[in-house]
């Protein structure tokens, strides 16, 4: 398929044209990666209704039409404020419409035991891991459409670097806090973690309700030999934001990767994470926790990649939906040939809250190996009606009765979020969640 | 007593659950300070009787009423009735993974007695006390409830819910079955802590056993939906000793008459 047999109508994501391309002068490794990712983007149809990854969420339902990309944030030198959680971590990087700052607060950055750097001063000062990671090997089969806008638009776009044996458990928090209507916000995150270092990013989205905002958020992640890397990342986007996400995640030998994604804002969200077990005894656990009420929309796909044998993958994604709130999970084990000894489970459990809600799953393997364990399941339904019998005989209302089994539901993907502040967040929007009333 | 308003009164009562008929005109009255035990055979009802007291909405009442200090209870919802003093311990407890001892524990407390109403070092240390007093390890308050408790855990689970919620009125759903004589002994201690004149207990069973740790001051036998026969506390040896089918000839009889 070339450039010139494509109509650009069916190319383009409006908004995303030649004249939305980054003006200013970047490094020339920089330049040479958007250069590529807009050509594949070129070559990308625009995904539609009639693809099977799109078929539950019509890419019609967001209003891309309605966004103009925004400028990108500059780099402020004070502080514009802290966050709640700022002092549970080493790092903290703010970002808002106009300007992001990187706080050191354990003085790793002065002492060189953490790198947190806008890429295009990364690919000055460490351009051989900028060549070696962008848009590198994590980028494994499929291009998508969306990644490549991600590359080659990109407005804000970050790099973090964790040395060999550098144990940074606090690690880093992203706060993203956009609030100006109209517009769409293009971040990009690089994250590399080196042989037997341990670094957990936390990352957090916020907007209003009342603005209307497109975010289409790109992410490579890197865990080296041995390495463990902890990332969750917290979305509660105001009630009218859309958000694309596509994370590219790759672990290395012995590497262990704990991937936590928490959907609770937003109108429509669709995310993607390819994870690649990439050599023997790599490890990932990969849990997910949607809600979904009023008319929020909620697809999430997970691929799980095992190309080498003796490799491990553990999914447990959990999903309510509510009101006319919609869910869509679709995941895949994907085993190459000549990956034995492999063990890969995927698990995705829905409670239908009320009638109207609906919830799909569609499980899935594509195995070219033998001598493996993988298996993989759905479950669908209400609140048990034992349970919530039990909880009222004890003298708890209804409401509340069913606000905690939820909670109880959802308290196994909860666990496994690595900060404490980031768990009671959880909660409480699902408490919150429980008893708004459509 | 006559002249006052019974503490606990179950009147004519029927219950079916799927369209089949299960209690057939269940009379009885508990006053406070009394400990009553209800025993029968397989199928007679102990267990709907149960759930209807609490409330289970897979059984529908279709006559009769249940007064609570002479309030009819069947108008109000499980939670509702809880927070008034009725207790049931089940005799299968649920499990629900991902609420932990103590925050279950907690909200039921609010729900009875208030939020705020217990100060939270309060509220630790007497679950300390009870949970040391059924000779339960404190590790408890931190499991997921019932979940993968044995069977004995499980019944004391439910004791301690009841030390903690201090109902007035208690009923038993066969808390005894499945357990060894040391747990029957600590599960009979817990409860006979609550025993007094203003708690009145129903203990519903299989065995007699039970009824030699917690004495009864009455004892009805349920057949076929009712009361068959009520008496004092002598008659549970006669029930040990000739079973129902004694009763079930006389009761038959009775009904022909």
């Amino acid at each position: 398929m070339t450039t010139a047999q494509l109509d650009p109508a069916v190319v383009m994501v409006p908004g995303f044209d030649e004249s939305a391309r980054p003006a200013a002068a970047e490094p020339d490794l920089i330049t040479a990666r958007r250069e590529a990712a807009f050509k594949q983007y070129l070559e990308l149809p625009m995904p539609t209704a009639r693809d099977e990854e799109w078929r539950r969420t019509d890419p019609a339902l967001i209003p891309f039409e309605r966004f103009k990309p925004a400028e990108a944030p500059r780099r402020r030198a004070a502080p514009s404020g802290a966050g709640p959680w700022d002092d549970t971590f080493d790092v903290v990087v703010s970002v808002d419409d106009t300007g992001f700052e990187i706080r050191d607060n354990a003085g790793l950055l002065a002492q060189g035991g953490l790198t947190v750097q806008p890429l295009a001063e990364a690919a000055q000062r460490h351009p051989a891991l900028i060549e070696r990671y962008l848009q590198g090997p994590a980028r494994v089969k499929h291009p998508r459409k969306f990644s490549a806008l991600g590359d080659a638009f990109w407005r804000f776009g970050l790099f973090i670097h964790a040395p060999a044996k550098a144990i940074i458990p606090r690690g880093v928090l992203i706060r993203y806090t956009h609030a100006q209507s109209g517009r769409s916000v293009v971040p990009r995150l690089l994250a590399v973690v080196e042989d037997q270092a341990e670094l957990t990013i936390a990352e957090h989205y916020e907007s209003p309700d009342d603005a209307e905002l497109l975010a289409i958020t790109t992410r490579e992640l890197y865990a080296g030999p041995g390495a463990t890397l902890r990332a969750a990342s917290l979305q509660e986007w105001g009630a009218r934001t859309y958000h694309i996400g596509e994370d590219w995640v790759r672990a290395e030998r012995d590497a262990r990767i704990e991937w936590v994604t928490l959907l609770l804002g937003g109108q429509v969200s669709k995310m993607m994470v390819s994870c690649d077990v990439h050599e023997p005894n790599a490890q990932a656990y990969l849990s997910g926790l949607f809600f979904a009420n009023r008319t929020q929309h909620v697809d999430q796909k997970t691929l799980q990649l095992h190309t080498a044998p003796n490799t491990y993958s553990n999914l447990l994604y959990k999903g309510a939906v509510k009101d006319q709130g919609h869910s869509v999970y679709q995941g895949i084990i994907d085993a190459a040939p000549g990956a034995i000894k492999v063990d890969a489970y995927q698990m995705n459990n829905n409670l239908i809250l009320t009638e109207g809600a609906r919830a799909d799953s569609l499980p899935g393997l594509e195995i070219d190996a033998d001598d493996l364990k993988c298996s993989h399941g759905a479950t669908f339904g209400n609140l048990d009606q034992n349970q919530l019998f039990y909880l009222r005989a004890r003298g708890l209302p209804e409401a509340e009765a069913r606000q905690l089994l939820v909670m109880a539901f959802f308290e196994e993907v909860i666990a496994r979020v690595p900060h404490e502040f980031m768990r009671e967040r959880v909660r409480e929007d699902v408490r919150r969640k429980c008893g708004d009333a459509a | 007593m006559s002249e006052q308003t019974p503490f606990f009164e179950i009147r004519n009562l029927h219950a079916s659950t799927e369209d089949k008929p299960i209690l057939k005109g269940v009379d009885l009255t508990i006053q406070p300070g009394e400990t009553h035990a209800l025993m029968g055979p397989n199928g007679s009802g102990k267990s709907t009787l149960s759930n209807v007291i609490m409330g289970h909405p897979a059984y529908e009442v279709t006559a009769g009423e249940i007064l609570f200090r002479g309030q009819n209870i069947l108008e109000l919802e499980p939670d509702e009735r809880a927070r008034l003093g009725l207790f049931l311990a089940f005799q299968y407890p649920v499990a629900i993974p991902g609420i932990t001892v103590a925050k279950f524990l907690k909200s039921a407390a609010d729900a009875r007695f208030g939020q705020g109403a217990v100060k939270p070092s309060d509220f630790i240390k007497r679950m300390r006390e009870n949970l040391a007093f059924l000779e339960m390890s404190e590790q408890f308050l931190n499991r997921f409830l019932n979940d993968g408790f044995s069977g004995g855990e499980k019944k004391r689970m439910e004791i301690l819910q009841m030390l903690t919620l201090k109902p007035s009125l208690a009923v038993m759903d066969e808390t005894d079955s499945g357990l060894d004589i040391d747990a029957l002994r600590i599960v009979s201690k817990g409860v006979n802590r609550l025993v007094g004149p203003e708690f009145g207990l129903l203990v519903i069973t299989h065995y007699e056993r039970i009824l030699n740790y917690i004495k009864p001051d009455h004892l009805h036998v349920l057949i076929d939906g009712r009361i068959a026969m009520s008496g004092g506390p002598e008659l549970v040896k006669e029930v040990e000793k000739n079973g129902y089918d004694w009763i079930r000839e006389r009761f038959g009889k009775e009904v022909l008459v």
